[in-house]
């Protein structure tokens, strides 16, 4: 197997701690993110999905836990010196295009932000040229520079968004839904290209989204979560074709395929939590169910789904 | 089958500062009683202003109808005063918007909202109100509607509030609802809950649902009809299993090609549509989406193609199915669909006028 990009060990993120409007939003999830790979998460809003990329790239301080990234722990503590180097390896990619740009900066400024703070241009003729090289990786073209993030389209401001992640050569990028906001024929282009960077400059993807179909098309692993737990992590075709979790079957049960005739068949699976009937002493974790394909369970469960799964 | 609406060559433009915008190009389409027509499209299609202009809720000015006719129970709508669209409004077409948060009133209790349509279009009681607000509350499955119905909005979850938006719209028993794109800012499961409880309630009260979106998956589920609109025009119409099964025009196939299945492993490319959407400010001459479009033949750039009919219900608008136009494979993705239709024509005929 490849070797470890971002080791994730029982990362929790607590808001309002000590008050009783405490929300646990992630709370006490693992997973490792291999190099080169892309991770799928999915949830239902509020499952705790866009906390978690948050977490990870240090835009909240985790309450507990480690994020280990290229062997070093993310939340420790750190000069500002490691903090900026840092900063360069990890990049975001956000999901609202009109909301994460800033609209009195010109398209240059937005991109070549990131290459100003870290002294990546030596002239300011260089920074334009990677300015224009990033706008051309993307698919914009060199005219676009001088402009304002107003007078492009949803999609070509993902692009931007995309061009300002890619500017200070990141290893690591986490897109949180960075397709929501476009439309279907738009959507096929931006993961195209997210596809394309990948394989040419052999990024890591965290790829954070709702829409299932999508998640499976572009990743290699995918990660359920359900209310601040990671409940099942599996590679992509295994995860849809044997399910696990009833939460997982309930989600995959749930999604409209544009196929008519599947449709009139469709037959939804309600999850109802209290189904497992976990007794007061049991351990849940997560467990290795095949090689790769992990479910968070009790040992009785564990068995059970052992068995299914052999079949 | 009774027709509840036909739209006939509908025309909708707005007046903006960077000139005229034809938002609506020459639209026509019609609706059986208790069927579901779906229109899809990207934004900016104008699928939403055909839909809003059903109901004459696009702001006059600057928006202006052109030119066509609504024909709701034979009778036009379009020249109908603010007065006389009140009566009609809520009554008799009742519409759901996408944004559950923000279409409901923050100030007013669930219950009233109900309740306001009930006693202006059915002059009953408040009493009585109240009691059938509660019905219908419990209709679209809230726990508990004798409490909920004195709650405000804020106290309902995504999901609930999107099923007191249909109690509302559905309050006066309307024949004709509108659903704008009703499920688009839920959950997937929260989203199968309520078009379950669409297609449940269209079975019970046999209403006529146009039901916008943009997610094919949504269309195969709740449709019966398809409509496909493109740069102000329906490029394509047919039922579900016609656009799905064997789609004629190029922009279906486009859309149709760039959604991954669940089969697609991920190591194909997916298809997407090259470019953007025309600006409608100048619409192309010609055939609008010939920039985008890679099977464009060479006419696209001049003349606008006419309306070609397939079968019985299914339209396109394709210079390629004229009879002199080369044949072209439609992408892979779409191959893999495509079934023999019985009940296609021996050839495509070309439509005259109209429809």
């Amino acid at each position: 197997m490849a070797e470890k990009l971002l080791e994730i060990k029982n990362l929790k993120q607590h808001f309002n701690v000590g008050r009783p409007n405490m929300v646990k939003a992630v709370d006490g999830i693992s997973f490792d993110i291999y190099k080169g790979e892309t991770l799928g998460l999915v949830g239902e809003s509020g499952c705790g999905k866009s906390t978690t990329g948050r977490t990870i790239i240090r835009l909240y301080d985790a309450t507990d836990g480690q994020v280990i990234f290229d062997g070093e722990n993310v939340h420790g503590k750190k000069s500002a010196k490691a903090l900026k180097a840092f900063n360069r390896k990890m990049q975001m990619i956000f999901q609202d295009p009109y909301a994460s740009l800033n609209p009195r900066m010109t398209v240059a400024d937005i991109i070549a932000e990131g290459i100003d703070i870290h002294g990546l241009a030596k002239t300011k003729k260089a920074r334009m040229e990677r300015v224009y090289e990033l706008l051309e990786t993307v698919g914009l073209n060199k005219e676009h520079a001088n402009r304002y993030p107003h007078e492009f389209s949803g999609g070509q401001r993902q692009r931007i968004g995309i061009a300002r992640a890619l500017a200070v050569d990141p290893d690591f990028i986490i897109a949180d839904e960075p397709i929501s906001a476009l439309d279907v024929s738009i959507q096929a282009q931006v993961v195209n290209l997210m596809k394309k960077l990948q394989r040419e400059k052999g990024l890591t993807y965290l790829f954070i989204a709702h829409d299932l179909s999508m998640v499976k098309y572009i990743s290699d692993r995918i990660g359920v979560m359900y209310f601040g737990k990671l409940v099942e992590l599996a590679p992509a075709d295994d995860l849809y074709n044997n399910p696990i979790h009833p939460y997982t079957q309930s989600l995959l049960s749930a999604i409209p395929l544009p196929d008519p005739e599947s449709e009139r068949t469709r037959q939804r699976r309600a999850y109802d939590p209290a189904s497992h009937q976990y007794a007061d002493n049991e351990s849940l974790e997560m467990r290795e169910i095949t090689p790769g394909h992990f479910v968070y369970c009790s040992e009785k469960e564990f068995k059970e789904y052992q068995q299914q799964y052999t079949k | 089958m009774e027709k509840v609406l036909e739209v006939k060559d509908l025309k909708v433009s707005f007046q903006t500062y960077g000139g005229t915008v034809q938002a609506v190009r020459g639209v026509s389409f019609d609706l059986h009683k208790g069927e579901t027509l779906a229109i899809v499209g990207e934004s900016g299609s104008g699928k939403s202003v055909t839909s809003q202009t059903l109901m004459k809720l696009i702001p006059m000015p600057p928006g202006k109808i052109t030119g066509g006719q609504i024909l709701f129970n034979g009778e036009d709508l379009v020249p109908k005063s603010d007065k006389e669209m009140e009566s009609i409004r809520g009554k008799e077409i009742s519409m759901i918007f996408q944004d559950p948060m923000t279409s409901l009133n923050p100030t007013m209790k669930v219950g009233n909202q109900i309740m306001e349509g009930l006693i202006k279009h059915q002059k009953v009681s408040k009493a009585d109100a109240k009691k059938r607000a509660i019905e219908l509350l419990k209709l679209v499955g809230i726990p508990m509607p004798e409490s909920r119905v004195n709650q405000y909005p804020h106290e309902f979850s995504g999901g609930m509030r999107q099923r007191a938006m249909i109690a509302i719209a559905l309050a006066a028993s309307p024949k004709l609802l509108i659903a704008d794109e009703p499920t688009t800012a839920l959950d997937v499961t929260i989203q199968a809950q309520i078009l379950e409880l669409m297609k449940g309630l269209q079975d019970k009260l046999d209403t006529s649902i146009i039901f916008i979106t943009h997610d094919l998956g949504v269309v195969a589920n709740v449709a019966d009809r398809v409509a496909v609109m493109y740069a102000g025009q329906i490029v394509e119409i047919g039922t579900v299993d016609e656009i799905f099964y064997d789609p004629k025009h190029p922009y279906t196939w486009g859309l149709l090609a760039s959604m991954p299945s669940l089969e697609n492993d991920g190591n194909d490319e997916l298809a997407a549509i090259p470019g953007t959407p025309p600006d409608l400010t100048n619409p192309p001459v010609g055939d609008a989406f010939a920039p985008r479009n890679k099977y464009a033949l060479a006419i696209d750039y001049e003349e606008e193609p006419p309306m070609f009919q397939v079968s019985e219900t299914h339209f396109a608008k394709t210079w390629l199915l004229h009879p002199d136009a080369p044949n072209v494979e439609p992408p892979d993705a779409v191959k893999q669909r495509i079934r023999k239709m019985s009940s296609n024509f021996d050839k495509p005929v070309l439509v005259k006028e109209g429809k």
